[in-house]
């Protein structure tokens, strides 16, 4: 039995099968090459984690049949937007109908990607670590597992915001705080009566639901909230640098999930999940400010880089799109890899196609148009004062005893109030707009 | 969502916080016999902000008296620790073998 | 060598839940793996396997989804495996188990070749029985020894095995076809390899499914219908909250005057400690 021959060589080496591994394994497996898609979870999507909405139409195009199939919790049919300073809060809701976008939990989202690339052919070698891409001669020409080594004409690193093997093959430097944020997860179970009651919802409706200020206690970053079929992802996401920097100020001196822990139990929301048990609880790192976060190339010889790893993500501070970058990058990876080799090979050159697709796209004219919103985001007074003078206007102009005052008494003391000139808000305001 | 909050507003009585530890039994882990981040404690001495402490997520690092205890069962494998150690003392990969977290939800 | 290797799929959690109403475990949404303690048995047949030459067949009696685990043993590097899987089986206790394993045992003698031994961990994380290596050497009416932490053949062909016990170890020579089980911890298993994930996923006969049809076993003798012991009661015990301190203590005396003292400063731990000495002078007679 063991001398029965194993492949170890393939047209495709995928490593990671998250969103964008699992779509480039899915769609060169069926245009019949031979690929391995290689993933170090069990195959269960057990080491997923994401905030809890997906885009849907950049998954269409790779799978027509996702409305119909997919792990779907919930269309997200209004949008609300909560500033919060104390115990007080603005919220702004919008009502929509188009089935732009849905909550989902990743391990069953992506559970089923990888059935689908495996029903298409991929090799889908599960709870094997990669530890290193192999190079010879400046080409990546494969990949190594403990003492295994698969040989590939195409490796696809598509190994996440964690990226060990580029690392390790000196093409990014150390991970550092300055482009990461972390986020922290729970999935609440409410029952899905009391769910749609709580949230004023239907039964075929869903709320995606950004809420910026107070809860990560002036760390720049916020707290996001989904709901699915009979559960709620609630959380927080807080930037890394100034995380350090409020750490080492003596700003932040409790643990990150007491930040989730206040979010939860914060007097404004925590009847949305009254009574809730947590069915999960979880953290991984996201990227703030994409482009600066994305490795020189997104091709070497014998190498792409999809998904995370290659800093496309989206982070705008309102809207948030990594699951369906990930998956438009494999799908244009994929197409790029069929390019190559119907165009004489899998060579350098061709393989290039990848990279004048991506700028191409959607994605990297998005990640360029919002570069502004890292420096709003990079600003921590900004981003805890503008959440506290909304708040103190809204204040000013509906808690009142006798007199009422006009607009323009609210809006100055409410700058008054939290220290704020008008030239300083201003340009605030120039620089929010501008980035947003 | 303001009729409905309201209502159920009168009958809850203020949530309880939990802790960590009661949080962290939501989740399932498989764990290896072998740590898959090794801490070199001599720099953790010599660490003046310690931020483990506060931003792994899962609590892996914890101070006993002033010092960093680590401990690789509950981690969660998000690469915080690796990220913001200031004295490089973290050398960090993947569990092997599919141990590790296994979430189910998230 | 031919080695069949048991594997039981259990619920992958320290805090496994039980339905206080049936007193069976809750498996729904937690997810299981193969019982850790099986894994040291694995490495070891691996182990005979190398040296010896021969194949390791996993072997399990389960519903399908612990096919993952049977992959997980292959990945390690187990040649075959067999998943007994089937209605009929379903509720047994560890005497139809047994009944069903020790009959697997015979039939991949019969129709795949010898079996010269049968390796079992020592116990299963979700039930401790400890039952089935033993109850599967009565059926099969082969020696069996357990608590082995190591295994050799000897140059007349019998099998010699290292047993750790509290205080001692034994070395036991053995006529095969034997049974052994293997100390829990006693030895590290080797990870998956991507080589043996890949031989699984490209040949599909690594993995076979026996049904009762196939087994042909009397109904009345597995599951439910062949299990004489059922869960009476399960008492379902709080977890204790424990503090973790860190004490670095300069020599031995200060590591006891430091335990003591932290122990008398807590008043039950101080009540407990005082008993408890009451009890072991009172015992001395002095």
């Amino acid at each position: 039995m063991s001398s029965t021959s194993i492949p170890s060589k393939f047209d495709v080496a995928v490593v990671g099968a998250g969103p964008a591994g699992s779509a480039t394994a899915y769609l060169l497996a069926k245009k019949g090459f031979k690929v391995l898609l290689v993933e170090r979870g069990r195959g269960l999507g057990d080491k997923q984690l994401f905030g809890g909405r997906v885009y849907a139409q950049p998954l269409r195009e790779v799978w027509p049949e996702l409305d119909k199939e997919a792990p779907i919790q919930r269309w997200v049919t209004r949008e609300r937007v909560s500033l919060v300073s104390g115990d007080k809060a603005l919220t702004l809701e919008f009502k929509g109908g188009e089935r732009k976008s849905f909550t989902a939990l990743l391990p069953q989202l992506v559970a089923w990607m990888q059935r689908k690339a495996e029903q298409a052919g991929a090799i889908f070698a599960t709870e094997a670590t990669v530890d290193e891409i192999m190079f010879k001669d400046g080409k990546a020409v494969g990949i190594r597992s403990g003492n295994d080594v698969v040989y590939a004409d195409v490796t696809v690193d598509a190994e996440g915001v964690n990226r060990l093997l580029l690392e390790r093959a000196g093409i990014v430097p150390r991970l550092s705080p300055d482009h990461i944020a972390l986020g922290v997860k729970e999935v609440l179970r409410t029952g899905s009566s009391q769910l749609e009651a709580a949230f004023g919802i239907g039964s075929d409706e869903g709320v995606a639901w950004v809420v910026v200020g107070d809860v990560t206690r002036g760390v720049p970053g916020g707290g996001f909230i989904y709901t699915n079929k009979d559960t709620v992802s609630i959380g927080v996401v807080i930037h890394l640098k100034h995380a350090i920097n409020a750490i080492e100020s003596g700003q932040l001196n409790n643990h990150v999930y007491e930040l989730v822990e206040g979010f939860r139990l914060h007097p404004y929301f925590r009847n949305l999940w009254h009574g809730a048990t947590i069915s999960e609880y979880g953290g991984h790192l996201t990227i703030e400010g994409g482009l600066s976060f994305a490795p020189k190339r997104l091709v070497y010889p014998g190498l792409l880089v999809v998904g995370d790893a290659a800093g496309l993500l989206l982070s705008t501070g309102i809207n948030y799109r990594g699951v369906d970058y990930a998956v438009y990058s494999g799908k244009l990876a994929a197409e790029a890899i069929e390019y190559a080799a119907s165009h004489g090979g899998l060579t350098y050159d061709n393989l290039l196609e990848y990279e004048r697709k991506v700028k191409d796209s959607f994605m990297y004219r998005d990640l360029v148009r919002h570069r502004a919103v890292e420096m709003l985001m990079n600003d921590p007074t900004m981003f805890s004062k503008l959440a506290e003078v909304f708040i103190g206007l809204f204040s000013q102009m509906f808690e009142q005893d006798y007199s009422v005052p006009t607009p323009y008494e609210a809006f100055t003391g409410a700058l008054t109030e939290h220290n704020m000139s008008l030239n300083k808000l201003m340009s605030y305001m120039i620089t929010a707009v501008r980035g947003l | 969502m303001s009729a409905t909050v309201q209502a159920t507003n009168k009958q809850s009585p203020e949530p309880k916080p939990m802790k960590l530890e009661d949080i962290l039994q939501s989740d399932v882990w498989n764990v290896d016999e072998e740590p898959h981040i090794v801490v070199d404690y001599s720099k953790c001495e010599k660490c003046p902000t310690k931020p483990c402490i506060y931003l792994c997520p899962a609590g892996c690092y914890t101070l006993a008296g002033n010092r960093v205890v680590f401990s690789y069962e509950g981690c969660v494998e998000c690469g915080t620790c690796r990220v913001i150690c200031p004295m490089d003392a973290i050398t960090w990969n993947y569990p092997k073998s599919g141990h590790g977290i296994m979430y189910r939800f998230t | 060598m031919r080695i069949v290797v048991g594997m039981k799929w259990v619920p992958g959690t320290q805090s496994v839940r039980i339905d206080p109403k049936t007193g069976t475990l809750i498996r729904e949404g937690v997810p299981s793996i193969v019982n850790p303690h099986d894994l040291p048995a694995v490495e070891l047949a691996l182990r005979l396997r190398d040296k010896y030459g021969g194949e390791v067949i996993a072997l399990s009696m389960s519903p399908p989804p612990a096919i993952k685990g049977l992959e997980y043993l292959i990945g390690m590097g187990v040649d075959r495996a067999i998943l007994l899987t089937d209605r009929v089986y379903a509720g047994a206790d560890t005497l139809a188990t047994s009944y069903a394993l020790a009959n697997a045992i015979r039939k991949i003698d019969a129709e795949i070749g010898k079996v010269d031994l049968a390796v079992f961990g020592q116990e299963t994380t979700d039930s401790s029985t400890a039952h089935i290596p033993a109850q599967t050497a009565s059926w099969l009416n082969w020696p069996y020894v357990y608590y082995v932490r190591d295994a050799w053949l000897t140059e007349d062909g019998k099998l010699r095995v290292e047993r750790i016990l509290e205080n001692a170890i034994e070395e036991w020579e053995l006529d095969m076809p034997a049974i052994i089980s293997i100390a829990m911890k006693s030895i590290k298993p080797r990870p998956v390899s991507l080589l043996n994930k890949i031989r699984f996923k490209t040949n599909p006969s690594t993995l076979i499914t026996w049904t009762n049809s196939y087994m042909n076993l009397d109904v009345r003798c597995v599951g439910l219908k062949g299990s004489p012991t059922f869960v009476a009661k399960t008492v379902d015990v709080p977890e204790v909250p424990r503090k973790k301190i860190v004490y670095k203590p300069k020599d031995g005396e200060d590591a006891a005057r430091w335990i003591l003292k932290s122990l008398l400063s807590d008043e039950k731990a101080s009540r407990a400690l005082l008993k408890a000495l009451r009890g072991s002078s009172g015992g001395e007679g002095s």
